[in-house]
């Protein structure tokens, strides 16, 4: 388990730039999330690190020794394909011993470690099966197994859970990270799914669509205080609201024309915050309140009009119309059977939330 | 208006026919094959056991002419053509499969230029690449000044007549063969598990031998057939280009078979290399099942 440093990166494909000189610290031994909308360039960006692609400038270094011009087959780093690129003519016995053929351990030993990991993956009863006679999910674990039973120093994974139901995706996210915590592996996880990116992390990155890392941080620093716009309409939902910020010194708040004044939290003094200057507001559907009745002890109130209503299960999510013309999205977590209070179509209600739970962005 | 119908409803019956009997849209090709290989096979076949007497009389079953073939020199033919067909199978596999390979993976842009040239052979006559082959290989020919040029000899050597000639003339004829079975299956090999073996220690030799090749065994035993059967019979390449040095059993078929009263004689022998190409087919099919499931171990 060692660290994984990408300094200054950079990759085009004809001549379109896919990975644009990112520079990256991805601590050993933890569980990292490389999370973007398709097509911006993060599975380049983990197969620039297998060795399957190469740079057209910059470093990649793996703890410190520079790996930049080491042939793939040499780099102690294992991928999990998405897909799981298993060999076809090889029985899951065969396909999880190749990469300790290679290294012509004896036989003995070779059977015994197989052995041993394809029981730790619940695997023990198709050890001579052929990779098309196994369900989707036993698939992914032979793909896993494979990966890791030549003990990488790096486990990449590109959206290894991509071609799973949800249910047993949850299952293998649970799975994946109690592995982790048991092997102390850097894994490199690519995903352009929030959920899988915010279960698993320890740490993730946001990539944009230019190839360029937005923000790195804790799953909850990205989804409770994302630096940009981008990373807080990508990760999760939320609702922007557009106005400029005023009287900044004293008592702050954004002034948004044809709904009013709200008042905003600064926790820290930005370079681009100044008097009058455009922002935007990002509140997460869920730290909103929602309520026909008037209510005292909150920062900021709304009024609009119930538009939809769309029940999940745990929660319900209320579309509110606000005077603007503009739509507010609020999930209620659905907490007792019968509710004291019956939201419906077309209620005025009442919109409230602390001037904390929303964040302040550069527009 | 009552014809119309009539035909409709006929229209209708036949479409019913296709549906229901799936196979009935085989009987055309099921009657052709049965008229035009099946039913030669079968005279061929008896006519090998039977005996003609004078004004050609039938005379019963006899063993006479396949035992007239139970002899060294007939042997040899079979054998010769043994090696021509399998050197030639195998020639074309070392060449084939490297250009496949480059064609399917490292073409890119002159990819269909390629193919495009490799296909373009057929469209002239059979004739003409045998002459062209002439020029080259005679004593005054291309190679012969080529060789001279370069310092290799200093006297012309006599190409043509060979078994080196038949050899260069076969691959060259065959090799299509080889190369177009073997790139269309490369050409949609899943280039992941290429990447999957690099990624868990396999340098390019070892993914070749452990993933690649394996993997496209059917292809590779297709062409391997496509070349050997047809080669084995091969009639017009040794007689052209190899004079009378050696026969095979292309040219003894046409002997017998030509021949005035020896017909029924060409039936036989054509039996006895039939039965020696299934039997060497089948272990050639064994060897190379066995060589390709090594290569993984």
């Amino acid at each position: 388990m060692r660290s994984i440093q990408l300094k200054k990166l950079k990759k085009t494909l004809q001549g379109e730039v896919i990975v644009d000189t990112i520079d990256l610290k991805i601590p050993s031994g933890k569980f990292f999330a490389l999370l973007g909308p398709s097509g911006c360039g993060k599975t380049t960006l983990l197969r620039l690190i297998a060795g399957l692609e190469q740079a057209d400038s910059g470093q990649i270094f793996l703890g410190d020794r520079d790996i930049t011009g080491i042939p793939i087959h040499e780099r102690p780093i294992n991928m999990v394909f998405q897909n799981y690129a298993l060999f076809p003519h090889l029985t899951v016995f065969e396909n999880v011993a190749y990469s300790l053929k290679l290294k012509k351990m004896p036989p003995a030993t070779i059977k015994s470690v197989v052995q041993k990991i394809l029981e730790a993956f619940n695997l023990e009863n198709h050890l001579y099966k052929l990779p098309h006679q196994l369900s989707g999910g036993q698939q992914q674990r032979v793909a896993l197994a494979r990966a890791i039973v030549d003990e990488p120093e790096v486990l990449l994974l590109d959206e290894p859970l991509a071609a799973l139901d949800f249910k047993l995706r949850e299952r293998m996210l649970i799975e994946l990270i109690e592995l982790q915590d048991k092997l102390k592996t850097t894994f490199i996880y690519v995903t352009h799914d929030q959920f899988e990116a915010l279960t698993v992390a320890d740490q993730m990155a946001i990539m944009n669509l230019d190839g360029q890392i937005e923000q790195i941080g804790t799953p909850k620093e990205i989804y409770e205080f994302p630096t940009s716009s981008f990373v807080a309409k990508f990760v999760g939902t939320t609702n922007i609201l557009s106005g400029s910020l005023t009287n900044l010194e004293t008592d702050p708040y954004i002034d948004i024309p044809q709904l009013g004044r709200f008042k905003v939290h600064i926790p820290q003094r930005k370079d681009w915050m100044k008097e009058g200057c455009p922002v935007i507001m990002s509140i997460r559907p869920e730290k909103i309140f929602i309520s026909k009745k008037e209510v005292q002890n909150f920062s900021n109130v709304l009024k609009g009009t119930v538009h939809s209503i769309v029940y999940h299960g745990r929660s319900t999510q209320y579309n509110v119309m606000l005077p603007n013309k503009t739509r507010l999205q609020v999930f209620e977590q659905n907490e007792e059977h019968f509710t004291q209070e019956v939201i419906d179509y077309d209620n005025e209600v009442y919109l409230y939330w602390q001037k904390e739970n929303a964040v302040l962005l550069e527009k | 208006m009552a014809k119309r119908e009539c035909g409709a409803v006929r229209e209708m019956k036949k479409i019913f026919l296709f549906r229901d009997y799936p196979f009935a849209i085989g009987i055309p090709a099921i009657i052709f094959q049965m008229l035009f290989f099946y039913l030669p096979l079968a005279i061929l076949v008896v006519g090998s056991f039977i005996a003609f007497g004078e004004e050609g009389r039938l005379q019963g079953f006899t063993l006479e002419k396949l035992l007239f073939f139970m002899r060294a020199p007939y042997f040899k033919v079979i054998g010769y053509s043994l090696l021509l067909a399998s050197g030639n199978a195998l020639l074309c596999f070392l060449i084939a499969y490297p250009l496949a390979y480059y064609l399917a993976f490292r073409g890119k842009r002159i990819k269909n230029i390629l193919l495009f040239l490799l296909i373009v052979p057929f469209w002239t006559n059979f004739l003409l690449h045998v002459y062209a082959w002439f020029f080259v290989l005679e004593r005054q020919g291309f190679l012969n000044i080529f060789l001279q040029k370069l310092g290799l000899i200093h006297e012309p050597i006599a190409f043509l007549n060979s078994l080196f000639s038949v050899m260069v003339m076969m691959v060259y004829y065959y090799l299509p063969f080889m190369v177009l079975p073997i790139y269309s299956s490369l050409e949609k090999f899943d280039t992941r598990l290429i990447e999957a073996s690099y990624d868990l220690g396999a340098s390019w030799r070892q993914t070749m031998k452990k993933v690649l090749l394996p993997l496209s065994s059917r292809s590779i035993k297709t062409g391997f057939f496509l070349v050997y059967i047809p080669s084995f019979g091969e009639f017009a390449i040794p007689e052209l280009m190899g004079g009378d040095r050696q026969m095979f059993v292309g040219s003894v078929v046409a002997h017998y078979i030509l021949g005035d009263t020896t017909g029924s004689l060409g039936a036989a022998f054509t039996l006895i290399s039939c039965c020696a190409l299934i039997i060497s087919a089948t272990i050639w099919f064994k060897l190379i099942d066995y060589l390709l499931k090594r290569c993984v171990k």
